[in-house]
């Protein structure tokens, strides 16, 4: 892990998920809808790094999204546990790098921070007609969970190649896991 | 002999030299009762192909736009003495500045635009948005350099309106949806699908009467107080330059 954070490739690719989730580029996105980029990194980024970094990456995307969104939900703590839990995973289970697996864990983690705001929304109400709100976040929270889902094959399977590979030389193995 | 006595019988050949002089008379007559309708007709016909082109008419249009923005303007200035009089007057020195849009999330779970232009600019949070059409949101934070705005459909977006015809007030609210929600404030509110809304004139968020959409459809059997679903004017998902109006 100590070599994964000094790696260039970490520090790029977290920008440029920031700059996407600004620019939201309306070439990827379901009636509207774009993914969440910031799942697409964390995943791979929580399940090479182990919970502790892994939280602590969604604590400062969490922030970093705050700021640039329009505060009236955080998304904080969805992120955190989402770091932590993904973390626990790949310490666990050196296993999880199959298309279908990364892909299913997106969707989960997509529908979670869906949720969240869903619990917000709800929480805060915004003096609406908790049915309308209710069915805009429901559209919202499964569009993006299943675009999110669809693209982690593609994305987050790279992304964790790419560090899988880094820190298993970091650490003196090699990439199948044995010691050198 | 050369010429009729007055007291001379008369004569058909008489009648065929004076005809056509009463002819004449009668079809001037008949020009000066038509106003001359046939010779303009004629002129109009015969000089078409030297009536003034496009560009002229163009230059008359401009000039017709131009007096109506000075009426405006006048009318404006004349609103603006009328409001600080009744000391409605917090949003009164204003001006308005274009900025690019830079970003755009109309969708999803922030409804925003991201604008080139900022606080170096003099944007300050809470200033009026407005696209071609009417209002689409409000400031909601600014950097150096750029700006974003809370579209009007975002959830969490509150301002006063009223329907211009029956002078109703109520609050329009973000929901989320492309159509933003407006609740009235009394239990009649006496709104038909097709009513214009505006801004309130009683706001100090934003500046009064400026245009925001259309009721689309409305619902009376809501407790407390009716709702309208209000189709905005201006829509974001295609706006790349918008107007923002900053406070002096």
């Amino acid at each position: 892990m100590r070599n994964l954070h000094q790696r260039s490739i970490c520090w790029v690719s977290a920008f440029v998920v920031i700059l996407f989730e600004l620019a939201s580029p309306s070439f990827i996105t379901i009636s509207g809808v774009s993914p969440s980029w910031s799942v697409l990194w964390l995943l791979p980024f929580s399940l090479v790094a182990g919970p502790f970094f892994g939280a602590f990456a969604g604590l400062c995307f969490g922030l970093v999204l705050d700021g640039l969104s329009l505060s009236y939900f955080t998304q904080v703590p969805a992120f955190v546990i989402l770091g932590w839990w993904w973390g626990n995973l790949g310490r666990r289970s050196t296993s999880i790098e199959r298309s279908w697996s990364l892909g299913l864990l997106a969707w989960i983690g997509t529908g979670f921070v869906g949720l969240t705001f869903l619990f917000q929304i709800n929480l805060t109400s915004f003096e609406v007609p908790g049915a309308l709100l209710n069915a805009w976040a429901l559209n919202t929270l499964l569009v993006q969970a299943m675009l999110t889902g669809l693209l982690a094959p593609l994305i987050s399977t790279w992304l964790l190649t790419v560090w899988r590979r880094g820190s298993f030389i970091s650490l003196g193995q090699n990439s199948k896991g044995f010691m050198k | 002999m050369g010429a009729y006595p007055w007291g001379a019988p008369f004569r058909f050949r008489t009648l065929r030299r004076v005809m056509p002089l009463v002819l004449l008379i009668g079809a001037f007559g008949f020009v000066r009762w038509t106003k001359g309708t046939a010779f303009a007709d004629i002129y109009a016909f015969v000089s078409r192909p030297f009536w003034p082109g496009s560009s002229q008419r163009e230059w008359v249009q401009i000039s017709a736009q131009l007096e109506q923005q000075i009426k405006l303007n006048l009318l404006e200035q004349d609103n603006q003495r009328l409001r600080r009089l009744l000391s409605l007057d917090k949003k009164s020195g204003s001006d308005r500045i274009s900025a690019p849009v830079i970003s755009r999330t109309t969708k999803g779970w922030w409804q925003k635009l991201e604008l080139g232009k900022g606080g170096m600019n003099g944007i300050t949070p809470g200033d009026a948005v407005m696209g071609p059409g009417g209002l689409i949101g409000r400031i909601n934070s600014v950097t150096p350099t750029t700006a974003r705005v809370m579209l009007l459909t975002a959830p969490g977006s509150q301002i006063g309106v009223w329907a211009e015809r029956t002078k109703r007030h109520g609050m329009l609210m973000g929901v989320g949806t492309s159509r933003p929600q407006m609740i009235f404030l009394d239990n009649d509110p006496n709104v038909r699908p097709g009513d214009v809304v505006s801004t309130s004139p009683a706001s100090t968020l934003v500046p009064p009467n400026v245009p925001v959409g259309v009721v689309e459809s409305l619902d009376e059997k809501v407790w407390p107080t009716p709702h309208a679903i209000v189709q905005l004017i201006a829509s974001p998902e295609a706006i790349d330059w918008v107007q923002i109006q900053i406070q002096r």
